[in-house]
């Protein structure tokens, strides 16, 4: 499952980082981010206490103001709920605003995925995202599948025109194995 | 008919006519289109998939009422305002009152085709309010003042060079012509946008009746920025959008963006239910759900199925029209063939009189639509009820009421006219130019002469010795093949009678009355249908064979259609429809012909060009390559073998000669691509338009139906 996942993200233009350890993925991150690296609440990343460790690797993490930051930020960290095998896509619920503002504005964005959360396809995708419907009574759930992208000049694919132009996915054992939760 | 607007219609034309750019952009388009939708549909059962998004659809607009309210209460429950627009003007006036109570200056928008189909902006603007478009495509027409000339695509009609005198407008510099720069150039210019506006306004891919929510499908990340960052978001969703469940919306969600654009998803597809958090509060999110013609739609039998439309674009992507004019000529507001239908029904059939005319009839979009719309149908139906609201013309009205319907006169006044060429033919078969006003016509294709004796005068004369014959057949000629190529039926009876059939030529038949149905005489057209299934049922064949597909289809389609509610022919059309079949399928299907034929060509490079009707309305496609190929010809296969030639009937002579022309072109460069000293076709009309422009061109490629090169692998005719 992994494979086709890494298979598909990369056809679509993401870049995919296999991340052996927590520390690796840090790692990783540190060496990428270009300016403020927007952190938004996230259960998983929280319990792992991802700001303290990026932060000690000399990451400037923001975790608050998102409004006021967002603009100027270089970069978004999230989690995911679950990946889709099939099309490369991540599904991230994304109701709280300040994931909006972290997957939609910088020209970074970051998921760390753990690989157990893979599932084949939309089919079974669909049990899910009824789940995610069901715990809130307002939800913004996205599929994210590479990066921004347009055709709109001349048809010729360009990346990154109002989101992300890169999209990175670490994948890390050991991150959640919750579906639900991001 | 508005003279007026056929004159302004057919300015049009020309000047998307002159502008090669456009049809170079379009072609090259179409091409990559087709290869990256063939890759993404790879591993998947497209005909499934369609058939489940028909019946889906199909559901919803019966049940709609009952989704309606189902989507309504979902989407209150999660704090969203919804309210049901009967017509543009109470969508406009809603967001607008919406926006001045709010006291919103600047609006940002996402892509919306609905928002143009109300003129959403402009209400807006004459409110004094700003609309801002962010989808890149939407920018640039909106920076040039124009509109979509392409569903999915809005600016695919610009080349760089356009786009980048656009931007340089905005930012005050000269803008070098590079898209990676000017997709930078958008960014940025627009990313201030999406923070000072005070409201978003979006439209819907999907409302799923199950949520309440909407779903986006998109790529470029501005509708998630349009729906995040200010604190109102509107969103404008045709009623068409609904979808009962989720399981319904991923129908939806596999099929779109391949069908779209080859992809096998967007970058994003964006979930969106109720009034999500926003700053310290929560968003105010309005669902403007439009009605505008839809529910009329929804009650016509005849058109009902347009709606079903998932707003993909195919149709216009694969149109031999469409890629010759662009958008702009052959659309409204909705583009292409869905375009046509979806303006009678939300502009008026004003609007659509001179669109419903332009279609050629080749079935294109019908294969590749992925919700099962037979599109040439209801266009044909549009055209009928043009034909009976604006008349048909004066000269097509005698010609079908006063003469083809009395099958003598029409036969003697063809015949009469045979003689009236002499003095332009010379002795020859075929037309090269023609005198003052009809010059026009041979202008770019060589036309053939009307035979000295038609076929049916032909016909007692054709020796037919079969012992024991394996069936007994009608043939069914059609005008072309009785009057303008008789041979090809001396052809037919050649090839079947070595093959062990004989062939009857029931003299009673007429013209199929295609003719008169594509102009919208449905009058003519049933009373043909009747004379013909008479004529070809009374000596009880075993077969009807044809040699003309547009004719087969009038055989198997259009004569039951027409005469489903007559008590008397109702089951003798079906019974005609059953065993009319097309000559080269019966060759192979029922006397495995193949394997008689074979190897008796020496073999010469053949390429073979596929009919529109017969490979999209027959099904037949496979049969003549399998005849030509078993025989012993070398079959090379041509780029876009199964593109229109551009004849089209009437099309190419008298409504739209100067498309039909660009598109035979087309043809005759992927004929002589393939290097082949021969095209082989079976379609009487397609070798009209295709012998007469190899022939005007001096290309040394020979054109001929499938049977004459048959017939010619076997022994002279002893008679």
């Amino acid at each position: 499952m992994t494979g086709a996942f890494l298979a598909a993200l990369e056809k679509v233009g993401g870049v995919a980082v296999c991340c052996g350890t927590l520390q690796q993925a840090v790692a990783c991150l540190a060496e990428r981010v270009r300016g403020p690296l927007l952190l938004p609440p996230s259960p998983s990343l929280q319990r792992l206490d991802l700001a303290g460790q990026l932060r000690a690797a000399g990451v400037e993490v923001v975790s608050a103001d998102f409004h006021q930051r967002a603009p100027a930020a270089g970069a978004g960290l999230t989690g995911a709920n679950f990946a889709i095998a099939a099309t490369g896509t991540v599904v991230l619920e994304s109701t709280a605003e300040a994931t909006r503002l972290a997957t939609t504005l910088p020209e970074q964005h970051f998921v760390l995925l753990d690989p157990r959360k893979i599932v084949a396809d939309s089919s079974a995708a669909v049990p899910l995202l009824r789940q995610l419907h069901a715990r809130l009574p307002q939800t913004f759930l996205a599929y994210i599948t590479g990066p921004s992208r347009t055709a709109d000049i001349e048809r010729v694919l360009t990346i990154g025109v109002h989101g992300p132009k890169e999209l990175y996915v670490l994948l890390c054992e050991g991150v959640s194995d919750d579906l639900l939760e991001s | 008919m508005s003279k007026q607007r056929s004159r302004q219609y057919k300015a049009r034309i020309d000047q998307a006519l002159a502008a090669p750019r456009l049809q170079e952009t379009l072609h090259r388009f179409a091409d990559a289109y087709l290869a990256s939708r063939e890759n993404a549909f790879a591993g998947h059962d497209f005909q499934a998939l369609r058939a489940g998004i028909a019946a889906m659809k199909d559901d919803v607009r019966d049940r709609r009422e009952e989704y309606l309210a189902q989507f309504t209460r979902n989407a209150e429950a999660a704090g969203a305002t919804v309210t049901l627009a009967r017509t543009a003007e109470e969508a406009n006036a809603y967001i607008v009152s919406l926006a001045r109570q709010r006291g919103v200056r600047l609006v940002v928008k996402s892509k919306s085709m609905a928002s143009e189909e109300i003129h959403l902006n402009r209400a807006l603007q004459e409110a004094g309010i700003e609309a801002l478009e962010t989808d890149l495509g939407e920018w640039i027409i909106q920076l040039a003042g124009q509109r979509p000339s392409h569903m999915v695509m809005p600016a695919i009609h610009m080349t760089k060079e356009e786009v980048a005198e656009l931007f340089g407008k905005v930012t005050g510099k000269v803008e070098p012509a590079a898209i990676p720069h000017l997709v930078q150039v958008a960014r940025e210019q627009l990313r201030q946008g999406y923070l000072n506006a005070g409201m978003g306004i979006s439209g819907a891919n999907i409302a799923v009746a199950e949520t309440g929510g909407l779903a986006l499908i998109t790529n470029e990340g501005n509708a998630r920025l349009v729906a995040t960052l200010p604190k109102i978001h509107v969103a404008l969703v045709g009623i068409e959008k609904l979808v009962p469940t989720l399981e319904d919306a991923h129908r939806v969600i596999d099929v779109l963006p391949k069908n779209a654009t080859g992809q096998l998803i967007t970058s994003y597809v964006s979930w969106i239910r109720g009034a999500v958090p926003c700053g310290e509060g929560r968003k105010e999110l309005h669902i403007v759900l439009l009605d505008n013609g839809r529910g009329a739609l929804a009650e016509s039998p005849h058109c009902r199925d347009a709606l079903r439309c998932i707003k993909c674009g195919a149709c216009a992507n694969v149109c031999p029209v469409y890629q010759t004019v662009g958008g702009h000529v052959f659309g409204h507001i909705y583009i292409s063939a869905i375009g046509i239908i979806l303006t009678a029904f939300f502009h008026g059939l004003e609007n659509a009189a001179e669109l419903v005319r332009a279609c050629i009839g080749c079935r294109a979009c019908v294969a590749v639509c992925p919700s099962g719309i037979d599109l040439e149908s209801i266009i044909l139906h549009l055209r009928e009820v043009l034909g009976e609201e604006e008349g048909i013309g004066a000269g097509k009205a005698l010609v079908f009421k006063r003469i083809m319907r009395n099958r003598a006169l029409f036969h003697t006044m063809i015949r009469t006219a045979s003689l009236l060429q002499k003095p332009v033919t010379r002795g020859e078969r075929t037309i090269r130019h023609l005198p003052l006003f009809f010059a026009g016509l041979t202008e770019w294709r060589s036309l053939p002469a009307i035979a000295d004796r038609p076929l049916r005068d032909q016909w007692s004369g054709i020796a037919q010795r079969v012992e024991k014959p394996r069936y007994k057949v009608a043939f069914f000629a059609g005008c072309l093949n009785d009057f303008v190529y008789p041979e090809l039926g001396r052809d037919l009876v050649k090839v079947l009678n070595h093959l062990g059939v004989t062939v009857s030529f029931p003299r009673e038949q007429n013209c199929c009355g295609v003719p008169a149905l594509y102009s919208g005489d449905r009058e003519t057209a049933t009373v043909l249908a009747e004379q013909n299934v008479a004529a070809l049922l009374a000596g009880n064949p075993d077969f009807v064979v044809t040699t003309c597909p547009t004719c087969t289809m009038a055989l198997q389609r259009d004569f039951v259609d027409l005469l489903r509610d007559h008590p008397r022919w109702a089951a003798r059309a079906e019974q005609l429809a059953a065993i009319t079949i097309d000559v080269s399928r019966f060759i192979v299907e029922k006397l495995d012909g193949g394997s008689m034929l074979q190897g008796l060509a020496a073999p010469e490079k053949v390429t073979y060009h596929d009919s529109c009707h017969l490979k999209r309305g027959a099904g037949v496609w496979r049969e003549p390559r399998r005849l030509l190929a078993d025989s012993g010809f070398e079959l090379v296969e041509m780029a876009h073998a199964d593109r229109c030639c551009g004849f089209g009937g009437s099309y190419s002579f008298t409504s739209h000669p100067d498309i039909a022309r660009h598109i035979l072109n087309d043809k005759v460069v992927d004929i002589e691509k393939s290097g082949a000293t021969c095209v082989a076709m079976d379609c009487p009309g397609c070798l009209m338009q295709i012998r007469g422009g190899l022939d005007k061109q001096e290309k040394p490629v020979r054109a001929a139906h499938t049977l004459q090169l048959l017939a010619e692998l076997l022994p002279p005719e002893k008679s």
